[in-house]
């Protein structure tokens, strides 16, 4: 009996205020209601824009943020909303915020963003691949493959591939104790070992661990010693703060 | 019950065969019931090696598609009653048995041995599968050369992934002097990480046994045939000492190290 009334209360409310629009110091911003049903907004979302439209009217063009609060809106869904906002000539959606994920991108993002710690050997013939960076405890032998979509880390000796940044990130690093590879890749740039005729006495590439990395606006491989790591991962936090900010 | 005991390299002709004939003989110099079953199907060599080529009725195809027992296909050595192989057909390939059907054949047989040696022929495709589908354990040869050591890296790889013990390894065609350039034993077990059974010396001696049909085991003076008995003794759970590799010093430098003086 309650639920009905409020039901006929709810569909008498003339002013539910299922959208909103606040203009804020960054510009505006459209606050989606996240209880109501997605029809009713899409809705009130049409009414509201045939009203506002003489508002913008011709005016400047406005980069708007929409704010769905806790509603997960799938990928068409989200697409009607910008459509129906982007009518208005001058409305342009910048940022389409929403404070729910689904899990898989849950699950995705923890894993790329976290460490895989993995204890084994990466024998000839065998591809280790995590998501997001690596620590190996062990070795990877000649002919095996390690990979990650970050950083790898190996404590122990690198004796044959691996690749860092396999998404495309170029501030990836590959750090071993002792560095003697056959290939190290980060993004898509390259370092081959110098052929074995070359190094006769089989020793590793360096005395001490370091880190493998793509120098400043170069697209080739550089080493540095494994203790100055700190300092690379700072810049590097540094300036994709910067860049986000610009 | 025995064990049956895969051995395996993944690249040919570093000595599986050899190593194979070897320890199974050596296993039966200590009255051990051994088995030798040859997987090669389609190249089969243990046989020959063994001396026993011309005695072949039944195969381990025949065996394994019940044309006969297994029983039937077994061959006793010429030399030892506690030894015997159940050979590889020549005239089918590998895919002639699958790996069923060898667990079915290995597990007949080991309730009647000791040690069952299963002698895997090269590669990493259907008769290596067959090959360790039934063994209890794994014996790895490689040779101290980069590409053997490579593809012994590779199977022991593979074999981690299986349902046994972590498999063993035998350094074979160990050279008695050592070459600033090339690896020596301790490189080839630094790479591959794994417990190291036993070194066999380069000998000539073991290629001419081949030849004769005796396996190297059997000659008490060669030094190849000491690092197989040795290798057969730790199987059987002893602590035997690596031996020292003769380096086949100079008369001056003998006298020298007699002394006490650096060489």
């Amino acid at each position: 009996m309650a639920q009905a009334l409020e039901v006929k209360q709810m569909s008498t409310e003339p002013s539910k205020n299922l959208v909103t629009i606040k203009g804020t110091k960054d510009g505006l911003t459209v606050l989606l209601d996240d209880q109501c049903s997605f029809d009713e907004l899409i809705k009130e979302l049409k009414e509201k824009m045939k009203k506002d439209k003489q508002v913008f009217g011709n005016g400047p063009e406005v980069e708007v943020k929409v704010d769905a609060g806790y509603r997960y809106l799938r990928s068409h869904q989200k697409e009607q909303i910008i459509n129906l906002l982007e009518e208005a000539e001058p409305i342009l959606v910048g940022e389409f915020h929403s404070k729910v994920i689904t899990r898989e991108q849950a699950e995705r993002e923890k894993e790329e963003g976290g460490l895989t710690s993995v204890a084994k050997i990466v024998r000839s013939g065998q591809v280790l691949r995590i998501q997001g960076d690596v620590l190996l405890l062990g070795d990877v032998n000649p002919g095996g493959i390690i990979e990650a979509t970050g950083n790898v880390y190996i404590l122990g000796t690198l004796k044959g591939t691996a690749r860092a940044g396999i998404e495309g990130s170029k501030n990836a690093v590959v750090c071993a104790s002792v560095m003697a590879p056959h290939q190290i890749s980060i993004s898509d740039a390259i370092f081959y070992a110098p052929d074995r005729y070359e190094k006769k006495d089989r020793k590793p590439l360096f005395e001490e661990p370091v880190y493998a990395y793509i120098a400043n606006e170069d697209v080739e491989i550089s080493f540095e010693k494994a203790r100055l790591l700190g300092q690379f991962l700072k810049k590097t936090a540094a300036q994709k703060e910067n860049s986000l900010n610009t | 019950m025995g064990e049956a005991i895969v051995i395996t390299s993944g690249k040919g002709g570093v000595g599986k065969t050899t190593t194979s004939a070897n320890i199974g003989t050596a296993l039966a110099l200590q009255e051990k019931k051994v088995c030798l079953v040859d997987t090669d199907i389609g190249l089969r060599n243990l046989d020959v090696v063994m001396g026993l080529d011309n005695r072949i009725i039944y195969d381990l195809v025949d065996a394994a598609e019940g044309r006969c027992r297994v029983q039937q296909a077994l061959i006793r050595d010429k030399r030892f009653d506690c030894l015997h192989l159940l050979p590889a057909a020549q005239t089918s390939d590998k895919s002639a048995v699958n790996a069923e059907q060898m667990k079915q054949i290995i597990s007949e047989l080991k309730p009647d041995y000791d040690y069952v040696i299963i002698d895997c022929p090269a590669g990493i495709e259907q008769g290596y599968k067959n090959a360790v589908s039934g063994a209890d354990q794994a014996i790895v040869v490689t040779t101290p050369d980069i590409a053997a050591v490579r593809d012994a890296d590779r199977i022991v790889g593979l074999l981690e992934q299986e349902d046994m013990s972590p498999p063993r390894l035998v350094v074979n065609r160990v050279r008695r002097t050592q070459e600033e350039d090339l690896l020596d034993v301790d490189d080839v077990v630094a790479t591959l990480a794994i417990d190291l059974l036993g070194i066999i010396v380069d000998d000539e001696e073991v290629l001419k046994a081949s030849h004769k049909g005796e396996p190297i085991v059997m000659n008490p003076n060669s030094q190849a045939s000491l690092g197989y008995r040795n290798i057969a003794r730790r199987i059987l759970g002893e602590s035997v000492p690596l031996m020292a590799i003769d380096q086949k010093k100079s008369l001056f430098a003998k006298v020298k190290s007699m002394l006490g003086l650096k060489v």
